[in-house]
């Protein structure tokens, strides 16, 4: 418990931060308010007492993506305000937590680069959260070769390119190998920085965190297989994607990497229970072969894809986190459960939009 | 539709043929281009049906398409899949290309669309998540697309078929009304203007006839005069003979010129 009596003296502010944002995110009953909407300027109205300064400025009846991004500055803006006050350890695990927003940003500035784009339209783009100082410089080259060898090892992913990726890879494979190599690399990373950390090791972080990164190893696993059938990936390649740690690995992602259909999948995930009930529920292990329908039915738990249960995990997961005191833990739950209230708030005034109010209730909410 | 409408001819039995010939021709034209019009009628109700469909079909599609990229956002989270999707496509997948089908002799022109072989560029794109929503996406857009393509040539039809419709029919009118009664009005005056002709010929040598026999008889009256004179000089038997002789002569000269009258007329 020695984690206990010091914790306050370095992160206690933080932590007390987060649990007030917390208690600001939207519950079940905000949720069934914004589905009764009519419009999308009710929805702002509703949004009001979450949002309310930052949608002021947006004009009557904003788009959905203008919405969201409104949504995203206040996550941004809170996010900042929580790193420029974390130190120790704390600091270190924010910068962990922006990795995986950067390296969508460079396999996105990767992508205009192999493709001749200028590269400085994409900063805009860029996500706001993987926003690192030496990112403008990737725009500087204009080659690949050029990239790898000056830009890319100045910034804080070069640790991920390094021995798995070379100049040429960058080139010949696609992009999204790349990304998801990096991202591999990154889980791993994570995992063995929360668990090897002096100031992290044997305390409630190292326990949550694991617990979240098994989780997220796993479900990157589970994914990538899925989304790989049909496609030119090699079962070989597809293996090199799968992080080496988390529930299902070493013998679930073996069986993974040999999967040749979602039956495959069934199996490979039998030995956990928890993915073993989340693929029967979407029907994929029998015959249906329904992968990913989420609209294939209307509301109900068949109406549910993976991807949505897996996001339902994430949530549950993120909620119990907030469980545990004195951990930094509840940074990273914050951050997904706000993502994925912004996804929600994009989803809700979509279907608003689109007037397809059958579907609306398929947003995730966990409070 | 006067006696003046009709075509500058003369009025001979050339032209006569002529226009005859002509206005059985309008009047065969005339039903080609009525049978004609009537199956481009048929044809552009049918497009104008099936126009209604596509219009409807494209109106549902399109939006579950837009709905699908709602959950492609969704999945994916993150604003930047479409930039993703659109800089790792090299080549087009779904291709158009036409032909032409012929409806009574108008050409229109069909758009076929067709999906190039091989897996698609962006397949891998979502990988780590919302790749299935991403496919799907992809798979729903691509009907919205074959819908657009089907309408843009139903449109094309469309158009064109209006355009031929209204020539054709305006043609079908310009024979029935125009070409035809003129063709007929020229007829009749080419006929009436022959039996003018007619007349007048008749009439004319009926004059020459009536001049000739007065020619004739004055003659006859110069030669009795001289036969008598003859007779008084010879004799009185001889003078009565003579005038017999000469009361049968006029009546043969009379049949003489009658006959030159019918050849007159036949020449």
């Amino acid at each position: 418990m020695s984690e206990g009596m010091f914790y306050n003296v370095t992160a206690g502010y933080i932590e007390g931060i987060v649990r007030g944002y917390r208690n600001t995110l939207l519950t079940g009953q905000s949720y069934g308010n914004l589905t009764q909407c009519e419009t999308i300027d009710d929805v702002k109205l509703q949004l009001g007492p979450a949002y309310g300064d930052y949608l002021a400025s947006l004009p009557p009846n904003p788009s959905t993506s203008a919405l969201a991004d409104k949504a995203m500055d206040k996550l941004v803006a809170e996010f900042r305000y929580l790193q420029a006050n974390a130190t120790g350890s704390l600091a270190k695990f924010m910068e962990y937590l922006t990795y995986a927003y950067m390296i969508d940003n460079v396999a996105l500035l990767i992508t205009g680069t192999l493709h001749e784009r200028d590269t400085r339209e994409l900063l805009e783009r860029c996500h706001p959260l993987g926003w690192f100082e030496t990112m403008p410089a990737l725009c500087v080259a204009t080659n690949i070769e050029e990239l790898y060898n000056s830009v890319l090892i100045e910034t804080p992913l070069a640790p991920y390119f390094k021995g798995s990726l070379s100049h040429q890879d960058l080139d010949e494979l696609n992009i999204e190998i790349v990304r998801n190599t990096l991202y591999k690399n990154y889980l791993e990373d994570f995992h063995r920085f929360v668990n090897e950390d002096p100031d992290i090791k044997g305390t409630p972080t190292c326990e949550v965190m694991s617990e979240i990164l098994e989780f997220e190893a796993d479900r990157r696993s589970i994914n990538i297989t899925i989304n790989s059938f049909g496609t030119e990936l090699t079962k070989t390649d597809r293996k090199k994607l799968y992080p080496n740690f988390g529930r299902l690995h070493p013998e679930g992602t073996l069986m993974l990497s040999r999967a040749d259909d979602p039956e495959g999948v069934r199996i490979a995930v039998d030995g956990v229970a928890d993915y073993r009930t989340m693929l029967d529920q979407t029907g994929m292990g029998g015959s249906s072969g329904g992968i990913g329908n989420q609209s294939g039915g209307i509301g109900g738990d068949e109406g549910k894809s993976l991807e949505d249960l897996f996001y339902q995990k994430e949530m549950e997961i993120s909620k119990l986190a907030f469980t545990h005191q004195f951990t930094h833990s509840i940074v990273y739950a914050w951050l997904k459960l706000r993502e994925q209230e912004i996804r929600n708030i994009t989803w809700i005034s979509e279907c608003i939009a689109q007037n397809q109010k059958d579907r609306i209730g398929n947003y995730i909410s966990v409070f | 539709m006067s006696g003046k409408d009709r075509e500058p001819v003369f009025p001979t039995r050339q032209s006569l043929g002529i226009m005859k010939s002509k206005l059985k021709g309008a009047q065969v034209g005339h039903d080609l281009l009525k049978r004609k019009s009537e199956a481009l009628t048929k044809r552009f109700r049918e497009i104008t049906k099936r126009i209604d469909e596509a219009k409807r079909k494209m109106g549902r599609v399109m939006q579950i398409a837009a709905f699908s990229l709602a959950e492609v956002t969704y999945a994916v989270g993150n604003n930047t899949i479409g930039y993703q999707i659109t800089e790792s496509v090299r080549q087009a997948k779904f291709r158009v290309r036409t032909k032409q089908e012929n409806v009574s002799g108008v050409f229109l022109p069909q758009f076929e669309s067709f999906q190039t072989e091989g897996g698609s560029d962006f397949q891998m794109t979502g990988l780590g998540k919302g790749g299935q929503q991403v496919a799907r996406c992809r798979e729903t857009y691509t009907r919205a697309v074959e819908t657009l393509v089907e309408l843009a040539s139903l449109q094309t039809a469309f158009v064109i078929l209006d355009e031929v419709i209204k020539v054709v029919n305006r043609r079908v009118n310009a024979i029935e009304h125009v070409i035809i009664p003129r063709t007929e009005n020229t007829i009749k005056y080419i006929n009436s203007e022959l039996d003018e002709l007619d007349r007048e010929e008749f009439f004319r040598l009926k004059k020459v006839k009536g001049v000739k026999e007065k020619a004739q008889a004055a003659e006859e009256a110069e030669r009795k005069k001289k036969q008598q004179e003859q007779k008084a000089k010879s004799g009185g038997d001889s003078d009565k003979e003579n005038g017999n002789a000469a009361s049968e002569e006029p009546q043969e000269t009379k049949n003489v010129l009658g006959d030159e009258g019918d050849e007159d007329l036949i020449f």
